[in-house]
């Protein structure tokens, strides 16, 4: 007890002391500390706040059994295990591309998200766009024109989002499963597909869906769609992912994720 | 013995499968089962068939939901393995201990699995031994319910095999014999049916026709191999002339008819009503509420204002705590309450039981995490869930089917089939309007040929719409009005042709076969099936029925099923939103549009948040 009451005056005197100083200052000086200290701070916040819109997220979409997931997995690591089945949740992950694990120097890992391409999983989509740095559209070569209905809905819905014509997010459009002697060639596919976002341009101009709403219209009205009237840039590339062919993706990624 | 089983993480990366059963397997069963089963919210049932030309496997799962992890174990059919659920809880409580998120391959499970493999299959042999010591005493009493037993396990059989609409048409092939007498097969069969139907207990068992039973009796056994599943439909059918039913001694009407004699162009006759009503709600966007977060904050606050004071005390210690891992007997307080409140909103009993179920099974074994309640937490799963299902499956872009049926040069035709009184004409008309107002040159078929002043409420849509109508008057063959009513559009270059169909009950044999022989013979490219939102747990038994009856009675090998649900009469209920949910976790179909009033212009898409979000409010 007594050790305690000790204590307490001796706090309380620490106290008086530093009220004393305190009011020794002149009041400018005071005021000239803290208006530094408020400048450092937001200084600082606005550094975080401009690193922070350079994001790396990469996200790989696409219709279900295009090769999402196997193509994953060889980014990240060189291989494909022993298989895949239809993807039920995203797959995401933070590393550096395994192709790149070699090299030497700082490199900047990317944050890959593989989005389940079944139509009720769609909406996962949404949540991972609005921080997307670059968007991989995997197609199936070998199935494409059974098929080319759904592709060209799903590009189409993509292309015309908010979160990616306001922010000009580039899109590539990967023509898996080309290792295959019957899989289409890359200029086939665009053209396949220019066609189909042509005629959904006229069947969707005007409406808007109750769930997803096309709140951007494609192309120029009256031309021809082509993926050069996008205001984002859509490239297109062949890729396998069973083999391992995937050094055009690896390319599009490096390109937009700038260590 | 079992074909295999795999392990792979709910990312879609298979992590482990067996080697020594190196069968590959025929047809893609996991894929169908992941697609068909586990995404459609179906995840609590026992089991999966599966069907594939040179295979017919069933597939057992489950699930660890801490580590992301499914378990999946195919086996044929015809096998009864009875070890096949120790098996996989074992294979998970074993693999679980080894499991490294970085590891990607499990060589060393091998070994495990087949002590594990060895076991299983070791103790099975000792309850099948134990069995077969009572068995001869259940032979000699069974000898006469045989028969009957054969059929209740044959029609359940089929009924199961049809639940849940497009994803299951596997027709069982082996239980429809009901005359063998006392087969060893026969008995477990039906035996193992009855294990098996554990998840259809419910509507399916009423459609067990005592008459049928009775005819098929008399007919003698002829289909004890055969590959037969329409024991329904053996009975040639009889043509009955229709007698006039005589109500007291007033002199019979010898005229029913009392249609106009045709006048083709007998608008001069009626005013010509311009039709402008407006713009469609179908293309109006719809004002979604945008405190739409803040509500879902407030209804986990208050979700559960009337618990005992201890009882939120050690669940608020419990949630700051995070206890190990969540047990199914933590969820079901939650479960329960939810599933109450599910079905004050409307959605059929069965539906909710269902749901509660998977999310259950979704959620079991998860590591609560701190300062999260366990109610909150199956509020979000169950959500999740609803708007899953809610997804359509495929695009609904009616418009956009119809620019592609417009290429090919042939008429887009579109069935309305549903019970009586739902409002197939009135939203066959609005339906219409919508696509006139998209410059879609449509066409009306009147096949209602049954009840009176179905024409001539046709004949007046058309007139106000100014839209060909194709009738033939009353008491034809509907079918024969159909496939005349499509010449037709094809010759005068209609885009889409409506087809409005009698009202009938789920249980009318002659009036179903009649509907499905029109849809047979027709092939429409959309079979819309419409219900009203006021219907209750009968949504549930009409929709099954229907499929179960299109799918049956029709002659070809792929069966037309309902494509799509249309869903009436939005406007009268206010937030009992439930028979949505119910039709749509039944069918699989999607709802392609909602009525909600009597005019032209009261059309709309659902809106799949905002009804997640009236559901679970």
């Amino acid at each position: 007890m007594e050790g305690m009451e000790q204590w307490r005056n001796e706090a309380k005197q620490w106290l008086q002391q530093g009220i004393e100083y305190a009011h020794q200052i002149p009041p400018t000086q005071l005021y000239a500390a803290a208006a530094v200290l408020l400048l450092t701070t937001l200084f600082f916040l606005i550094i975080r706040l401009f690193k922070r819109t350079k994001s790396s997220t990469i996200v790989l979409t696409g219709l279900t059994g295009s090769g999402k997931t196997v193509l994953f997995y060889q980014l990240r690591d060189g291989s494909s295990h022993q298989g895949t089945v239809t993807s039920m949740e995203p797959n995401e992950g933070t590393f550096i591309l395994h192709s790149e694990s070699s090299k030497k120097g700082k490199i900047k890992p990317v944050h890959l998200v593989d989005v389940p391409g079944h139509s009720r999983l769609r909406p996962k989509l949404d949540e991972f766009l609005p921080q997307a740095a670059g968007i991989v559209f995997v197609v199936d070569a070998l199935e494409f024109l059974p098929n080319l209905r759904g592709v060209s809905e799903y590009l189409y819905d993509i292309l015309t989002k908010a979160s990616v014509v306001k922010r000009k997010v580039p899109v590539l459009i990967c023509c898996n499963k080309a290792d295959k002697v019957t899989a289409h060639s890359k200029e086939f596919i665009r053209k396949q597909l220019e066609k189909e976002i042509d005629k959904l341009r006229v069947s969707r101009s005007g409406i808007s869906e109750a769930d997803v709403a096309n709140e951007f219209t494609l192309g120029i009205p009256g031309e021809a769609f082509s993926f050069s009237h996008c205001s984002n840039k859509v490239t297109i590339a062949e890729s396998s992912g069973l083999t391992g062919e995937i050094s055009q993706v690896e390319q599009f990624i490096r390109e937009h994720v700038r260590p | 013995m079992l074909e295999q089983l795999l392990i792979f993480t709910r990312g879609g990366l298979i992590l482990w499968t067996c080697k020594e059963l190196g069968n590959a397997l025929k047809g893609s069963p996991i894929d169908t089962l992941i697609r068909s089963c586990l995404l459609e919210e179906r995840s609590g049932a026992a089991s999966y068939n599966y069907d594939a030309p040179g295979a017919a496997y069933t597939l057992k799962w489950t699930f660890h939901n801490e580590l992301g992890l499914v378990f999946v174990a195919v086996y044929q059919r015809i096998l009864h393995l009875l070890y096949v659920d120790e098996l996989l809880a074992m294979a998970k409580r074993e693999f679980s201990e080894i499991y490294d998120p970085k590891r990607m391959n499990y060589n060393d499970f091998d070994e495990t699995f087949r002590q594990l493999r060895k076991e299983a299959e070791a103790r099975a042999e000792e309850l099948k031994k134990s069995k077969h010591v009572g068995k001869p005493v259940i032979d000699g009493k069974k000898q006469g319910q045989v028969k009957k037993g054969g059929f209740e396990g044959g029609n359940k059989k089929k009924s199961e095999a049809n639940d849940g609409g497009d994803g299951d048409t596997g027709k069982s092939y082996k239980l429809e014999t009901g005359h063998s007498n006392g087969n060893h097969v026969n008995i477990e069969g039906s035996r193992a049916v009855v294990a098996n139907s554990k998840e259809n207990a419910s509507s399916n068992v009423g459609a067990f026709d005592v008459s049928k039973l009775q005819k098929l009796r008399s007919k003698g056994g002829k289909k004890t191999d055969t590959v037969v599943n329409k024991g329904s439909n053996v009975h040639p059918k009889k043509k009955i002339t229709k007698k006039n039913r005589v109500w007291d001694d007033s002199p019979q009407e010898s005229k029913l008819d009392f249609t106009d004699p045709l006048e083709e162009n007998g608008n001069e006759n009626i005013e010509v009503v311009g039709t402008d009503h407006g713009e469609s709600m179908m293309d109006k966007e719809e004002i979604i509420s945008s405190d739409s977060e803040d509500e879902s904050e407030e209804v986990g606050k208050e979700s559960k204002p009337d618990t005992k004071k201890k009882g939120w005390f050690s669940s608020m210690f419990q949630s700051i705590a995070g206890k190990a891992n969540l047990e199914k007997s933590d969820l079901e307080p939650a479960l329960k309450a939810l599933k109450d409140r599910l079905m004050t909103k409307n959605v059929a009993e069965e539906i909710a039981e269902k749901l509660c179920e998977s999310v259950a099974a979704s959620l079991e074994g998860k590591k609560q995490a701190s300062f999260t309640r366990i109610s909150s937490k199956v509020q979000a799963a169950m959500e999740e869930a609803l708007v899953r299902i809610l997804t359509p499956r495929r695009s609904i872009d009616i418009l956009r089917d119809v620019h592609a049926a417009k290429e090919q040069r042939k008429p887009y035709v579109v069935v309305f089939v549903g019970v009586n009184g739902v409002g197939k004409s009135t939203n066959l008309a609005k339906v219409a309007y919508w696509l006139l107002q998209h410059e879609i040159s449509v066409m009306m078929a009147a096949c209602d040929t049954f009840r009176s002043g179905a024409v001539e409420q046709l004949r007046t849509h058309a007139r106000r719409l100014q839209i060909p109508i194709f009738e033939k008057g009353y008491e034809k063959d509907p079918a024969i009005v159909a496939k005349e009513a499509i010449q037709e559009a094809a010759r005068n270059g209609s885009d889409v042709v409506l087809v409005d169909t009698a009202g009938r009950m789920q249980d009318n044999e002659p009036l179903m076969r009649a509907l499905s022989k029109l849809v047979y013979l027709n092939n429409p490219d959309l079979v819309l099936f419409v219900g009203e939102a006021l219907v209750g747990n009968d949504a549930v038994d009409q929709l099954s029925k229907f499929n179960q009856k299109l799918a049956d009675l029709s002659t070809s090998p792929n069966p037309r099923l309902i494509d799509g649900i249309l869903l009436t009469k939005f406007d009268t209920i206010d937030d009992k939103v439930g028979a949505a949910l119910s039709m749509v976790y039944i069918s699989g179909a999607p709802v392609m549009f909602v009525g909600c009033g009597q005019s032209y212009t009261d059309l709309k898409k659902l809106n799949v948040k905002s009804i997640v979000k009236t559901l679970l409010k």
